[in-house]
């Protein structure tokens, strides 16, 4: 049977296709994509690209079998699929950043600024404080720059672009990195197709 | 908001796939009260305490507050609501229920999913043995059958297979052993399981995650344990059970997943199609069931389908062309027989045969007139 792929589109596509040909993928078509999407040119495999947030829409609708996704959406989007397997791609971490006036352990509730406010939440969670979290799209650095928020909490892969911007690290968060995520019922109805996948790339994984 | 619009997550059913409904949902209660079943009716909303025993807590309720300002919520589950009945009326068991109604369950706003699902299903309560198990699957599986789901595959697990391999092993990181299983999370499982001493089970820990399929494969797997075979003496004999009575029926086994609720206690089933993206059932064996609602265990046995998903899942029959039936107002009887006889016919409720015309035309029916036979 056929296997369908959803994969999120750009960089982590670009860190992933390498894996996935070393699993035995024929990427090529992807790698050479143009404006296409949609892959079904190769009959085990069936492979769309998507947003993020999207793989996981389609996976838990059953549109799709497989979701190739960061850590960082499934765990913000509180995925109820399987999260089979760390593809150890992507690799980068969330951080709690500010300028280096911030305090920490100022007494008043602090306001941070995040594209992620599920994981922000869980965070101050974990450490026994109530925050007030504003969510912001994308660009996250401003917010403490102009005085929107007190700091924010976001991913960062090298901490260049918190740098330039004048921001330090005040604590590591969960580290994020590409995951395989199952949808349940597939597992069952393509198990040895899944877990042939599967186990060729945690091969892959090993060789690397 | 709009009163045009509908809220999030709900639908009007109307048209071939609820018409199927209908019909599927008849067909069934058919052959249960054909078994002997009883039709059994809870209200749509109850207490939330009700439904304490779930896993997660129903947050994923619609909740409201009643005058007293206690938590109602639209029901999530219909087999708590029966455990509720049971234990508060003073029914003696054994007693054999059979429903048909809504659950309302949130899902993630604008993902494509609904909130009210139809399921319609049975309770066997107070029988301890197998058999209970064996008249629910059979009940299922002759269903499928009528229904001509010739490539249902039946999947069988045991609500305490996990936990007693588990008991077998050290007691370090258990619980989070059992979380990574259950999420089949294979990349924190396996560096657990390099924690843990080697030992007699170890090969089999390794391939527990993919502990699922065909049913001899799987039993074939198992270690020899005796506590660990002595666990699947049920799962074994109701597969002999099933080879020798569904045929037709694909086996497979699951000993690597979570119980779809806390209060499952032995065997635990599903049946679902190939292409399918749900189960069309799903069901096991409960004796916790009662136990938020009073002291005492009491053995129960339930199982229901996903009505939508069964409609879903039915082939979609070309429907036949439409008839109308037009006639004067000494011709009721005559036109109400012909009704009955007739397949997709309705009357034509206009005044004169021009309307009628009129009408048939625009919903491309066949026109019969029976104003002409009339007596004059």
């Amino acid at each position: 049977m056929t296997l369908k792929i959803a994969l999120t589109k750009g960089r982590t596509e670009k860190q992933v296709l390498p894996l996935l040909e070393q699993a035995g993928m024929t990427v090529a078509p992807i790698r050479n994509k143009g404006r296409r999407l949609i892959f079904n040119d190769d009959p085990q495999y069936h492979t769309i690209l998507a947003k993020g947030p999207d793989v996981l829409t389609y996976l838990n609708r059953g549109a799709m079998d497989i979701g190739i996704v960061g850590s960082d959406i499934l765990d913000e989007q509180r995925n109820p699929q399987y999260d089979m397997l760390d593809l150890k791609t992507g690799q980068c971490r969330f951080v709690l950043a500010s300028t280096a006036d911030f305090d920490p352990g100022q007494t008043r509730r602090k306001i941070i600024a995040t594209k992620y406010p599920n994981i922000t939440q869980d965070y101050f969670a974990t450490i026994g404080e109530d925050v007030e979290i504003i969510k912001i799209e994308g660009s996250v650095e401003l917010a403490p720059l102009v005085g929107l928020a007190d700091a924010i909490v976001d991913i960062v892969e090298t901490g260049s672009t918190l740098r330039e911007n004048n921001l330090q690290v005040f604590a590591e968060l969960q580290p994020v990195s590409t995951h395989l995520v199952v949808n349940r019922l597939a597992l069952k109805q393509k198990q040895s197709e899944i877990q042939a996948l599967i186990q060729n790339l945690q091969q892959a994984i090993q060789e690397d | 908001m709009s009163k045009r619009n509908l809220p999030v997550g709900t639908r009007d059913e109307f048209g071939p796939e609820t018409e199927r409904k209908a019909q599927l949902t008849q067909l069934l209660q058919e052959r249960f009260t054909q078994q002997g079943f009883h039709p059994i009716k809870t209200p749509v909303m109850e207490y939330r305490a009700v439904f304490d025993a779930m896993a997660p807590t129903p947050e994923n309720a619609y909740q409201f507050l009643e005058e007293t300002g206690e938590t109602l919520v639209l029901r999530p589950d219909l087999t708590l609501p029966i455990a509720r009945v049971m234990s508060t009326t003073g029914i003696t068991p054994p007693t054999k229920w059979c429903y048909t109604g809504d659950v309302f369950r949130i899902k993630k706003r604008h993902s494509g999913g609904y909130n009210q699902i139809t399921q319609s299903g049975v309770e066997i309560i107070g029988y301890q043995s197998l058999k209970a198990e064996w008249e629910c699957l059979l009940l299922a599986a002759g269903i499928c059958a009528e229904l001509q789901l010739t490539d249902v595959t039946l999947e069988l697990s045991d609500a305490s297979f996990v936990d007693t391999v588990l008991a077998q092993l050290p007691a370090t990181n258990q619980a989070a052993l059992k979380q990574a299983l259950f999420n089949k999370d294979l990349t924190a499982y396996d560096q657990l399981l390099k924690r843990l001493p080697k030992g007699p089970l170890t090969d089999f820990l390794a391939d527990w995650p993919w502990l699922f399929g065909p049913a001899d494969q799987v039993l074939a797997k198992l270690p020899a344990d005796a506590t660990i075979q002595a666990s699947v003496a049920d799962l074994r004999k109701t597969i002999s059970f099933l080879q020798a009575n569904c045929p037709d029926l694909q086996l497979t086994i699951d000993l690597s997943s979570q119980s779809p609720q806390p209060y499952y206690t032995g065997l635990v089933f599903h049946g679902y199609r190939p292409e399918a993206n749900d189960y069309l059932f799903s069901g096991g064996r409960y004796d916790r069931l009662l136990s938020s609602f009073q002291q005492t265990r009491q053995p129960a046995v339930g199982f229901s389908f996903d009505l939508d998903a069964l409609a879903a899942t039915l082939p979609q029959k070309a429907p036949e062309k439409p008839t109308l039936i037009y006639f004067t107002d000494n011709q009721w009887a005559q036109a109400q027989a012909l009704a009955a006889k007739t397949p997709n016919a309705s009357l034509c409720l206009a005044d004169s045969l021009a309307a009628a015309t009129r009408q048939a035309q625009s919903l491309g029916a066949t026109l019969l007139d029976l104003s002409q036979e009339a007596p004059q």
